[in-house]
Order: structure tokens, then C-alpha cells, then sequence
């Protein structure tokens, strides 16, 4: 008898819960698919473990991946449709997309969390509303410069970006550190679609490069540290998020050995609860290995706990939860969230002036086929006084 | 007699009857039906299907001017999403200082000297080698942007809200905005796509097509011809990029980079290249196959027919974009202007068909 009315209590709170829509907005097919579908994923589990684990408040939270094709219009159309139907907050996926919403986001006041950690994202104007779930591509870079600078002082460098906002994002910080830490930016490469770098790399030999730092995606970093392999070379490599990860290691194989690569993100052979509970999750919802093992997998689920959060605690302290209202609340609980999903090394906090989540990341490296920390979780000491002269 | 409202035989006995637009009154009261649809039809959608509708609007223009260098003229080029892009990066750079209604005409105007500037290969050129200079044109817009600072290397150039007549536009009413000054734009460039061919600059496009020498001997000037052409082409697609950039608040070079070029292509060849009909056709087709494959995909992805990491959406929308053309390429190379053709010429004597 008691089960049965446990089971018609549940039956009945989730018919009568109040339905709350979350739309995240990427590219599950076309350019950066490779992450989107992946992230896509982390999304849509999170979503359902928080929805039967009960960490919704009460609510409901419907989730909808839709696929972008990374084309800027169909993010735009799909953003409106949220607006439209009253979701509380955004998931987005590109820097392009993101970049183009801004003023439209600023307008309707929109909570927005995109994959692109891009820093002209949370720069002004029109960035009141958006949140980097962690540390922006600028910070990565620099935090890869300092850790060479501490590993070699003065060594020589060169940055291989990706001939786009995404990749062009940090140089200007980058430089500005290199002074300050003493090594020397020798060349910055843009680099995308390249069958063969020899003639880059002896470029970079010839001007004695020591080491290139990557903000890049994975595929053109994985050619770049192969063709440095078949050459020989003496060039150690060290990758932003997205350059890095296990992806590179597919792409890459025994070439990748020793590539230093960057993230706020566990691994999932760590042995740390944010780990196995991607791990967990991943198994829970019948993901196969390659989502497991992706980073992209818990971006999209701590991207998705951000979110959850917010729109729980607004609920929770009464206020409501969709429409221009709910848009409100949610932004007003994201101003001050601070709690640890143990997604990543660090806890997401976000203040007025703070729209970094996870101010922490690790250095990792690549050796007998994995990424393993080689440091603790930091911050980097001269990203702030660089980019924003404090 | 001459019924003034079916077309029962050929009266036409004069070179100006043979050139008319309207046939019978039939035709212009079926016009002006269809732009009162138009303007009642947005009192009808929401925001997100206004913002549909004046994409496809927007791709349309673009697809009008691919249609005069592409269609009129024969010089194919794939670099159309660039002369967009001048279009719109011109009206960015304008807009903090001066009104839409003077930025969106001198985009057009900077896409057409750019036109005029790529269309000079095209005097020694011809075919897949013309092709692969309006190639290189996209290269190097792409390029070029992304090593402008004044153009944010290709991050987002904001436009500001306009005002018209001291009227705010705001987001609530941006789409339906916009959606009536395209409109206007539209039925405006669409009227002299139309009467183009009545002029000798248009008949001269064709010529030239059909034989470069024989146009010759008659008097015309290809090579003037040909750079007219691409002026011509890349004002309309200039026209477009302004009003896009106004759309969608802000301009990324994401937007404008060589698949969008390729999507026009397609765009016109599933319409039908030369066709007024077909720039709209194809757009719309392409657009609104689009969002209901992916509603098609998402319906599927409910009812768990998709085995968890393998999406049906994944696969449908970009197959299906594929599949389309390569049908309409191999069973209907004149695309979907031809099917309005059909329908319009059993219409025509309809109920009396013989």
C-alpha cells in the first residue's frame, strides 16, 4: 500500500511538474561536429540524470539539442524559438554564433552559456548576460606560456591558430605575456586544412623554435605533431582545450607522446569522483566509449548543470521560472551561483564582474596513450593583469 | 474575340505585344493577389517563422543577382557569398553614421565595383577557369577579413537599431520590420530582373552566353558585357548582405565564407537557373526542406528509433540537402521554375484546356 501510494505521488508530481524548456543550439553536424555531437550528449544526459535524481527543484526540465550545422542563421532561428516559447536561459555552441547573438541576448536579457570559450564573448559590449562555464582560450594560452616559461625560461615560440575568431582570439594576450614572462613569440602560423606543415616546421626549426602552442581544433594539430615526428625535430607541443584531448590521441597515435595540453576537465580513467561520474553517466545512458572518453562529453553536461542550477535555485526561492520574469530570476541566481557539480577541477562561481565558471584548469600530458596531470589545478597569474591590466 | 482575361489563341501582332509581361489580366490580378498575401502574412506568424521567411527573402536577392552573371550571362561563379559579405561588411562600417536607407543601396554599390573588379579575368576566361577565379575571389575576401582589424579579423561587427520615420525598432518587432522593407526591395529588384531581358543590355547577356563571337559581329561588347554581368550580380548579392547584416544584428564572416557560396549555387540550380520563379523556388525549397527534415529527424529521434549515439538528425538534413540536388541535376535540370511552368500552362486554358 505504501509503495503504491509512493508510486502514484510520483506519477502525479511529474505529471503536475511544471515544465521548464532548455535549448542548446550547435553543431551536431558540419565543421567542429566532431566536438558538437559529443557535447550534444553531455547535455541531453545531464539533463535526464537531474530530472530522475530529483536536483530540479520540483521542475521539469525539458531539453532539446538541436543541430546548427554551425551555421549562424539556424543558431539565430533556434535562439528565437527559445525566446519565443519563454526558456529561462540558452545553450549555445560557436564563437561566431555567440558573437553574432550578442546584441540580441543583451536586448531580451538572456542567460547564455556557450561552448566557445572565446574572451570576446564576456568582453564588453553586450556581455552582461553571457557565461563561460570555464576559463576563456586567452587564459588556456597563457597558462601554457607560463608553464614553459617555468619549464624553459626564455624559450622561443610559436603559436599555430586557426585562421578564425576562435583561433585568433588569444594572440594579442598572448603576446603581451610573453613579454612579461620572458620567452620569445617567434612566429604566429595560422593553420587549418594543411596535408603537410614540413615546410612550416622547418621554418619554425630554422628560427629555433622550441616549442608551439596550439589554439587550434584537433585535426591540424595531429598533421603539425606527426610531420614534426617524421622529421625529427626537437619541438615540444602544447595544446589549448579544444587542440588537445583524446581526440589528438586518435588522430595523432604514438606521435602525440609528451604533447602538453591544457583543460579544466577530468579524464575518465582518473581516479576522481567527477570522473567516474561521467563515467557512470555515460554507461547509465548507453553512451558508447568514444562519447565517454571525449572532453566534449562533460563540457555539454557541465554546461547543462549550470544552467539546471540556476533555473533550480529561482524556482526554489519562489520566483518564477519562465517568460521575461523567468529570464530575470535565472540571471539574477547565475550573478551569484557558486556550487561544485564536480564536472571540472574547480567549483563554478560567477559574480557581476566574474562570468568565468571554473576559474581552475590542469596541465596534462600525453603519455602511453592517455592524458595524465603533470600539475595541480591553478589559475593563471597574469591572465587578469594582461587582459584586463589588473 | 480576344478574351482579355484567358489566353484562347495568339492574337499577338506587334513586337511590343510579344514582349509584355502580363498576358492577360488574369496574370496581373494573380500578381497582386499574391503581394496582398505577402503583406498580410506576417499578422500570421510568429517571430521565429517571420525570421524564416525573410531569410528566404534575403537568399532569394542573392539568388536573383547569381541568376543574371550564372544564369543570363553563363559565367559561372562560385564566389557569390563573398559579394554578400562586401554587401554587408559595407553597411557595417556605415551604419553607426548613417540610415539603412542609404547603407543597404551602397553595399550594393561596393558589391558591384567588386563585381566589376572580379569580372576582368572573365574578358580572357572562360568556363571552369572563370569558375576558379571567382574561387579565388572568395579566398581572398575570406582572407582579408580575417587580417582586417577594422573588420573585428571576422568576429562580429554589431549594427545598431535603426529608427525610421522616429520609430524604434526593437525585438519584438525587428522581423516584421525588416521583413516589409525587404519585401519592398524585393518586389522592386525582382520587377528589373524581369524586364531586364526587354533591354539591350539584358538580350546582350544572353547573347554573349549563347556565342561570345557572334555577339560580336552584331555590334556588342563581350567583354563589357561580361564585367556588366558580374557589376550587376554582385549589386543584388551586395543588396542582400546590407539587409542580412541589418537581420541578423551583426556581421561574421562565418556568413559569408565559401559553403554559403555553394548553398547559392544549389539554391539556384534546384530553382532553376535564368528563372524570377526559381530565385524564390529554390530558396524556399531548400530552406523549408530543411526545417522539416529536421523536425521529421527530431520526431524520429522521440519515438527512440535512433540507437543512442548514432542521431538520425545527424544523417537526414545533410543527406537529404545532397540528395536533392543530384536528383534535380539528373531529372530535372531545369529545377522547380519548370514544374511552375507546367502548372501554369494547364491553368491556363483551364477549364478548356483544348
Amino acid at each position: 500500500m505504501r509503495k503504491l501510494g509512493i508510486l502514484v505521488f510520483l506519477v502525479l508530481s511529474f505529471g503536475f511538474a511544471q515544465k521548464v524548456h532548455l535549448m542548446w543550439s550547435g553543431a551536431i553536424t558540419g565543421p567542429t561536429s566532431d566536438a558538437g555531437k559529443y557535447y550534444a550528449q553531455g547535455v541531453e544526459d545531464y539533463c535526464k540524470y537531474a530530472n530522475e535524481e530529483g536536483l530540479t527543484g520540483g521542475l521539469t526540465i525539458v531539453c532539446e539539442t538541436r543541430d546548427d550545422q554551425y551555421n549562424n542563421a539556424n543558431t539565430q532561428r533556434n535562439f528565437e524559438e527559445a525566446l519565443e516559447r519563454g526558456d529561462p536561459a540558452f545553450l549555445g555552441y560557436s564563437t561566431g554564433g555567440t558573437l553574432q547573438l550578442k546584441p540580441l541576448i543583451q536586448e531580451v536579457g538572456m542567460t547564455y552559456i556557450p561552448a566557445s570559450y572565446h574572451i570576446g564573448n564576456i568582453d564588453p559590449p553586450n556581455n552582461d548576460y553571457l557565461f563561460l562555464p570555464i576559463v576563456s582560450y586567452s587564459e588556456q594560452v597563457i597558462a601554457l606560456l607560463e608553464y614553459i616559461a617555468k619549464e624553459k625560461p626564455g624559450a622561443k615560440v610559436a603559436l599555430a591558430v586557426h585562421p578564425s575568431p576562435f583561433g585568433r582570439a588569444p594572440v594579442p594576450d598572448a603576446k603581451e605575456a610573453a613579454k612579461e614572462l620572458g620567452i620569445e613569440i617567434v612566429e604566429v602560423q595560422e593553420m587549418a586544412k594543411g596535408l603537410d606543415y614540413t615546410a612550416t616546421l622547418k621554418r619554425f626549426a630554422n628560427k629555433g623554435v622550441e616549442y608551439i602552442v596550439y589554439q587550434n581544433v584537433a585535426g591540424p594539430v595531429a598533421t603539425m605533431i606527426k610531420d614534426a615526428k617524421r622529421l625529427g625535430l626537437n619541438i615540444k607541443h602544447a595544446a589549448a582545450h579544444y587542440a588537445g584531448g583524446p581526440d589528438l590521441l586518435r588522430l595523432a597515435g604514438d606521435a602525440a607522446e609528451g604533447v602538453i595540453w591544457v583543460t579544466s576537465y577530468y579524464m575518465p580513467y582518473e581516479d576522481a569522483p567527477g570522473a567516474a561520474f561521467v563515467k557512470k553517466l555515460g554507461e547509465r545512458y548507453k553512451r558508447p566509449a568514444d562519447t565517454i572518453e571525449s572532453v566534449h562529453y562533460p563540457s555539454g553536461m557541465l554546461a547543462a548543470a549550470i544552467a539546471i542550477e540556476a533555473i533550480k535555485r529561482a524556482h526554489t526561492a519562489g520566483k518564477p521560472v519562465t517568460g521575461d520574469a523567468g529570464r530575470e530570476a535565472v540571471y539574477a541566481e547565475m550573478l551569484k551561483l557558486s556550487f561544485d557539480p564536480g564536472l571540472a577541477v574547480g567549483p563554478v562561481t560567477y559574480s557581476k564582474e566574474d562570468h568565468v565558471g571554473v576559474d581552475h584548469m590542469r596541465v596534462l600530458e600525453a603519455k602511453g596513450g592517455k592524458f595524465v596531470p603533470i600539475t595541480e589545478p591553478f589559475q593563471s597569474k597574469l591572465f587578469r593583469k594582461v587582459h584586463y591590466g589588473k | 474575340m480576344r478574351n482579355p482575361w484567358a489566353q484562347t489563341g495568339n492574337y499577338k501582332t506587334d513586337y511590343r505585344q510579344d514582349t509584355a509581361i502580363f498576358a492577360t489580366y488574369l496574370e496581373v490580378l494573380s500578381l497582386w493577389a499574391f503581394l496582398a498575401v505577402l503583406l498580410v502574412l506576417p499578422f500570421f506568424l510568429s517571430r521565429p517563422q517571420m525570421f524564416v521567411l525573410d531569410l528566404i527573402l534575403v537568399y532569394a536577392l542573392a539568388v536573383l543577382g547569381l541568376n543574371i552573371t550564372t544564369g543570363y550571362a553563363g559565367l559561372i561563379n562560385i564566389g557569390q557569398a563573398a559579394f554578400v559579405g562586401v554587401g554587408a561588411y559595407t553597411a557595417a562600417l556605415l551604419a553607426p553614421s548613417l540610415p539603412f536607407w542609404l547603407t543597404v543601396p551602397i553595399g550594393g554599390l561596393a558589391a558591384a565595383v567588386a563585381g566589376g573588379i572580379v569580372g576582368i579575368p572573365s574578358l580572357r576566361i572562360k568556363h571552369l577557369y572563370l569558375a576558379i577565379a571567382t574561387l579565388a575571389f572568395q579566398i581572398i575576401f575570406e582572407w582579408t577579413v580575417g587580417h582586417s582589424t577594422i573588420l573585428k579579423q571576422g568576429g562580429a561587427i554589431s549594427m545598431p537599431r535603426v529608427e525610421f520615420l522616429g520609430y524604434r525598432v526593437g525585438y519584438k518587432n525587428h522581423y516584421y520590420f525588416w521583413y516589409f522593407v525587404i519585401l519592398l526591395v524585393v518586389v522592386v529588384l525582382a520587377f528589373a530582373f524581369r524586364n531586364l531581358l526587354r533591354t539591350r543590355f539584358g538580350r546582350a547577356l544572353v547573347a554573349v552566353r549563347d556565342n561570345d563571337r557572334a555577339a560580336d559581329a552584331m555590334g556588342m561588347h563581350p567583354g563589357l558585357t561580361k564585367i556588366f554581368a558580374f557589376a550587376l550580380g554582385g549589386f543584388y548579392a551586395g543588396v542582400a548582405g546590407a539587409l542580412y547584416a541589418y537581420l541578423s544584428r551583426a556581421v561574421v564572416i562565418e556568413d559569408y565564407m565559401l559553403p554559403v557560396s555553394i548553398k547559392f549555387l544549389a539554391m539556384a540550380i534546384v530553382g532553376g537557373l535564368g528563372s524570377l520563379v526559381g530565385s524564390f523556388l529554390g530558396p524556399a525549397f531548400l530552406v523549408l526542406l530543411d526545417l522539416n527534415m529536421e523536425d521529421l529527424a527530431n520526431w524520429l529521434k522521440s519515438l527512440g528509433l535512433s540507437y543512442a549515439g548514432v542521431d538520425i538528425a545527424s544523417a537526414m538534413r545533410p543527406l537529404t540537402f545532397g540528395l536533392v540536388i543530384v536528383l534535380f541535376l539528373i531529372f530535372e535540370p531545369r529545377g522547380l521554375a519548370n514544374w511552375w511552368r507546367l502548372v501554369r500552362n494547364f491553368f491556363r486554358n483551364w477549364p478548356f484546356k483544348y
